[in-house]
């Protein structure tokens, strides 16, 4: 049947995986391969007798994932139930070890919540677009499976299947949108927003290469054909994405071929339509699991082994109180409060580890500048200059050595030092970054930066006359630069300003550098 | 002094305690009477004498060192075959799990080995605790030690046979629809089903997680508070285990219930029941009439419901509970043939190791979940369970504004409506199987505590054969019926 298509309008609705953080699985003691102390661990470790479903295990709760469920709920404005109970969603594979899923069905931990997402202005335009708007429909706890690999471990053909049930009882939350989404873009932007909210919360590790964050998006098309009429192609979801890339690839994948896979068959949305496809990251390309997807029955029953929970308000309201400011409203607030960038205020909040070490530097700043009143202007300058030191020195220092920045060994309190010796004028920019870096070495742990500046001559001279004598110096040994500079070419002085710290061994201000060789050369500053 | 197998589990203790006896006498004295028993009875799958010779002398080893011996010090104890521990087998009399070592033991058997207890042997039952007769063991079906043409009951058959031989003072089961209290009352022993939530269901394999409860079987009800006390309390690994404290049963057994009164329910007054069930139970109506209890008529009009809600709802269960033994990772494992794949290793291996009446009760049970049926049958009989409940708190709970309905401090039925039946007798007609269990299944819907104590006997073609009275209190009162249970041995005399 050919049938002009005039307009294809994409619809994307997203499930997302998160597992979370605990330290034992969802409903067993075993450890959590999810948690960071379970490391790298062998297969078929983190298992006991729940895990693997044995004859006469029982699952209990593990209260702890509720709270990270509920702290996802309350980031995302969802209503959390007061009362939640445990459902059985049954199906048979190797990798399901009691041949059903505990799961929550008709009662989601929490539901009917929305966020709104800020979005970029498009290149050559000024005015962001309005905000996007995503409807979450809910966000419910369950348990994950194992794995199975149909090779070696480390590669090799095998004749059968081996199964790992390190993952299996693993605490996942997983978290349904309303099908909000018209374009790959969005979804993308959301799905790194999402993630990045969730590991500010500290509710999983978001470590994408452990599947730490799945994404399942359930794509179809609005098509308009000829005479004005609509179709919408069946929906397919695709399964246990992994990676920002390959999310917006099977998106983009669907898009081109839905219209396409319309022309060819003619079907449109509609029970027992759906279909179920994998991802081929190699190719590209999605590729078919399952038909009839939404004709599977699950055979969902409450789970007698399980009482269910009652989530009072004075436990909402404990986590309430316990949601820290998240990273969205603080990059806002550097952005106002403290005259940062966009990238270094994002920089600043993709991390919580590292955005408590920020904040800990511009309290550590604060304290330190000379005459500290604790007032708003100490604090707009504190939070610059401390963001200066984690993007400059801190960045460099985690790339060369890849640790983390907090973890760097430097502690907020000889951040706040330096950068204060830095804001009096006492040491010079190559100087900060020095001390910076001495800190971060174990043989100076805790040392007192000044006492470290002093010993090794790295306070700035601020005699006049030895400042005159290195600028003129500097004006002879570049004549090229310095007519540069006359002639109005401004971006010259740095070559000169450099001459004058190499004359000086670095112990001159360059601040006063600068000033120095404009008056000098007699241009106006 | 009476022979060491013939005591009770409580006077058993106190001998040991007390140095007149050890350990080792009271286990071999257990171990003897299997020995030359059972293989006539067949209550036993497997018994651990060398195992439980060394328990009895860690025992005995314990008081001359002066330590506490526990409640149960020394007493050999069997326990039900669907009970896991560490050691022997754990088959629950299926082909399934034939050859399954657990590599735990439940909490209910680990406390009463914490308490001095021994484990002998590990008992017969229908497959995954299926049945009423015992007669559904994968291996072989024991014999009732009243009359060895008959069944024993089930599906806890094989500890009822035990401890009715004499071979044990007190054995474990589970009930999940009366297959503690239903053996008890055809072997003339006692049979006791705590409150739901009572005793752990952890390392119980699981029939109906709703409705299991694991309960003991002794001579006498002395005996069963002893090993219930022991058992009972709340399991960090069971989240449907109560917070309830059961000690000092046994010294508060003998206190009289005051201003007893008890509810005789019309619809158990019934033709379809044996003549000698409606005799004995008139007669032990009549007898705690005269000891000054008051009796009142009662209507449980939900009664003649139970066996079609409690079906739907042990059976959904099941087929849930049943899923995992799918031969991948422990359990029978059929072998393939070239060209087959999972979907055979799933069907053939649970079809050779799965028995007929698990494999009706599993595709039963996947019925009514599924899409379309749902609503029809597992909702409405979630309603009736609702309904049955309340039939029950009525009766048990506070006295109407006339006087006349409820405040009954317990619930008065046969266990059964029969005696035992011979083998075969009713194999052919599942449904006829099914309908034995109409007085029993009610206590598990309503999650209550019902015990069953030999009432009387029937005569059939010359065999006496025990009845049994069943006592049902509210939940979480399980002390006082089993003071009802034990003034009404009084009685009886």
């Amino acid at each position: 049947m050919a049938q002009a298509i005039q307009h294809v309008a994409l619809k994307v609705g997203l499930e997302i995986h998160v597992e979370l953080a605990t330290r034992s699985k969802v409903f067993a003691p075993a450890p959590s391969p999810a948690h960071a102390a379970a490391g790298d661990p062998e297969p078929n470790t983190l298992i006991d007798p729940v895990v693997l479903g044995l004859p006469g295990a029982l699952p209990v709760i593990n209260r702890r994932a509720i709270d990270l469920s509920i702290l996802v709920g309350l980031a995302l404005n969802c209503s959390i139930a007061p009362f939640t109970k445990w459902d059985r969603k049954s199906y048979t594979y190797p990798d399901l070890p009691k041949a059903y899923q505990i799961s929550q069905y008709d009662l989601p931990l929490c539901f009917d919540g929305s966020v709104e997402l800020p979005r970029r202005p498009a290149p050559g335009h000024d005015a962001p677009p309005p905000p996007l708007r995503v409807g979450i429909i809910r966000a419910h706890l369950e348990e994950d499976a194992g794995k199975l690999l149909h090779e070696r471990p480390g590669g090799g053909a095998l004749d059968h299947s081996i199964a790992d049930f390190n993952r299996a009882g693993t605490a996942l939350l997983e978290i349904v949108t309303a099908p909000d989404f018209a374009d790959a873009e969005d979804v993308v932007a959301f799905a790194q927003w999402l993630r990045n909210i969730c590991v500010f919360l500290g509710v999983t590790e978001g470590v994408m290469q452990k599947g730490h964050i799945r994404f399942e998006p359930n794509i179809n098309c609005i098509l308009t054909l000829a005479g004005g009429r609509t179709a919408a192609t069946p929906v397919v979801e695709v399964k246990n994405l992994n990676s920002f890339k390959s999310l917006r690839g099977a998106i983009e994948h669907e898009l081109a071929e839905q219209p396409r896979r319309f022309l060819e068959d003619g079907l449109v949305m509609g029970p027992g339509a759906k279909t179920t496809r994998g991802w081929d990251d190699s190719a590209g390309r999605t590729f078919l699991q399952r038909e009839k997807e939404d004709a599977h029955d699950y055979r969902y029953f409450p789970d007698p082994d399980l009482p269910p929970v009652v989530v009072d308000a004075a436990w909402v309201e404990r986590l309430r109180a316990a949601l820290p400011e998240l990273p969205h409203a603080r990059a806002e607030r550097y952005r106002r409060d403290y005259g940062l960038g966009e990238k270094e205020a994002a920089a600043l909040t993709e991390d919580r580890a590292l955005n408590d070490f920020y904040e800990a530097c511009t309290d550590a700043v604060a304290a330190a500048l000379p005459g500290a009143s604790g007032g708003a202007l100490a604090r707009e300058q504190a939070g610059r200059l401390a963001a200066n030191a984690v993007l400059q020195s801190g960045f460099k220092r985690a790339n060369e050595r890849q640790v983390p920045v907090p973890h760097l060994g430097i502690s907020p309190a000889q951040v706040g030092a330096i950068a204060a010796m830095r804001e009096a004028g006492e040491i010079s920019a190559a100087a900060m970054d020095e001390l910076f870096g001495l800190c971060c070495t174990p043989e100076h742990a805790g040392a007192d930066p000044r006492a470290l500046a002093r010993g090794r001559s790295m306070v700035q001279v601020r005699d006049e006359g030895a400042l005159l004598a290195w600028v003129d110096q500097a004006i002879a040994n570049q004549p090229r630069s310095a007519d540069d500079v006359r002639a109005g070419k401004t971006a010259a002085l740095g070559r000169l300003v450099g001459e004058v710290m190499k004359l000086s061994g670095g112990k001159a201000d360059g601040a006063a550098v600068r000033a120095a060789l404009m008056r000098q050369l007699g241009v106006g500053g | 002094m009476a022979s060491l197998a013939d005591m009770s589990a409580f006077d058993l203790a106190g001998v040991i305690a007390r140095g007149e006896a050890s350990a080792e006498d009271a286990v071999r004295a257990s171990l003897g009477r299997i020995a030359a028993g059972d293989g006539a009875v067949r209550a036993f799958i497997e018994t651990f004498p060398d195992r439980a010779l060394d328990a009895a002398r860690a025992v005995d080893a314990r008081r001359a060192r002066g330590e506490a011996a526990g409640p149960l010090a020394g007493v050999p104890v069997a326990v039900k075959d669907n009970l896991c521990l560490e050691w022997g087998r754990t088959t629950c009399a299926s082909r399934m799990l034939e050859h399954y070592r657990s590599p735990y033991t439940a909490t209910a058997v680990r406390r009463l080995i914490d308490a001095g207890a021994v484990v002998v042997g590990k008992t017969n039952l229908d497959e995954f605790a299926m049945g009423s007769s015992t007669e559904r063991s994968a291996f072989f079906a024991t014999r009732n030690p009243r009359d060895p043409g008959r069944v024993p009951g089930g599906s806890s058959g094989g500890s009822a046979a035990a401890v009715a031989a004499g071979m044990t003072p007190a054995a474990l089961g589970s009930d999940t629809g009366g297959s503690v209290r239903q053996p008890a009352s055809m072997c003339g022993v006692v049979g006791f089903k705590p409150t739901y939530g009572r005793v752990s269901r952890y390392g119980l394999v699981a029939f109906a997680s709703s409705l299991d409860q694991v309960g003991p079987l002794t001579r006498d009800v002395r005996d069963a508070a002893v090993v219930t006390a022991a058992m009972a309390g709340r399991d960090p690994c069971d989240a449907t285990s109560a917070d309830a404290p059961a000690a000092g049963w046994a010294e508060r057994l003998d206190e009289p219930p005051a201003g007893l009164r008890l509810g005789v329910p019309r619809e158990v007054r019934s033709p379809q029941n044996h003549p000698a069930v409606n005799f004995a139970f008139e007669r032990a109506v009549m007898k705690f009439r005269d000891a000054g209890a008051e009796i009142v008529e009662i209507d449980l009009p939900h009664l003649r419901h139970g066996i079609a809600a409690y079906y739907i709802v042990a059976l959904a269960e099941a087929s849930s509970n049943l899923g995992r033994y799918d031969g991948i990772r422990y359990g029978r494992r059929a072998e393939l043939r070239p060209g087959e794949g999972l979907a055979e290793l799933y069907a053939r291996s649970r079809a050779e190791g799965f028995g007929p009446e698990v494999r009706r009760r599993i595709l039963l049970g996947t019925h009514v979940l599924s899409s379309g049926y749902y609503d029809a049958y597992y909702l409405t009989a979630l309603k009736v369970r609702r309904l049955i409940k309340g039939d029950f708190d009525r009766a048990l709970g506070p006295r109407s504004a006339d006087g006349r309905a409820g405040g009954c401090h317990a619930v008065l039925m046969p266990t059964t409506p029969g005696p035992a039946w011979k083998f075969g007798e009713k194999s052919a007609d599942p449904l006829a199987m099914y309908l034995e269990d109409v007085y029993t299944v009610t206590a598990n819907l309503a999650g209550i505590p019902a015990i069953s104590v030999p009432m009387g006997e029937a005569e059939e073609e010359g065999s006496r054969l025990p009845l049994g009275l069943q006592i049902l209190g509210p939940a979480f009162e399980d002390l006082r019926v089993l003071r009802i249970a034990r003034m009404w041995e009084h009685l009886r005399g």
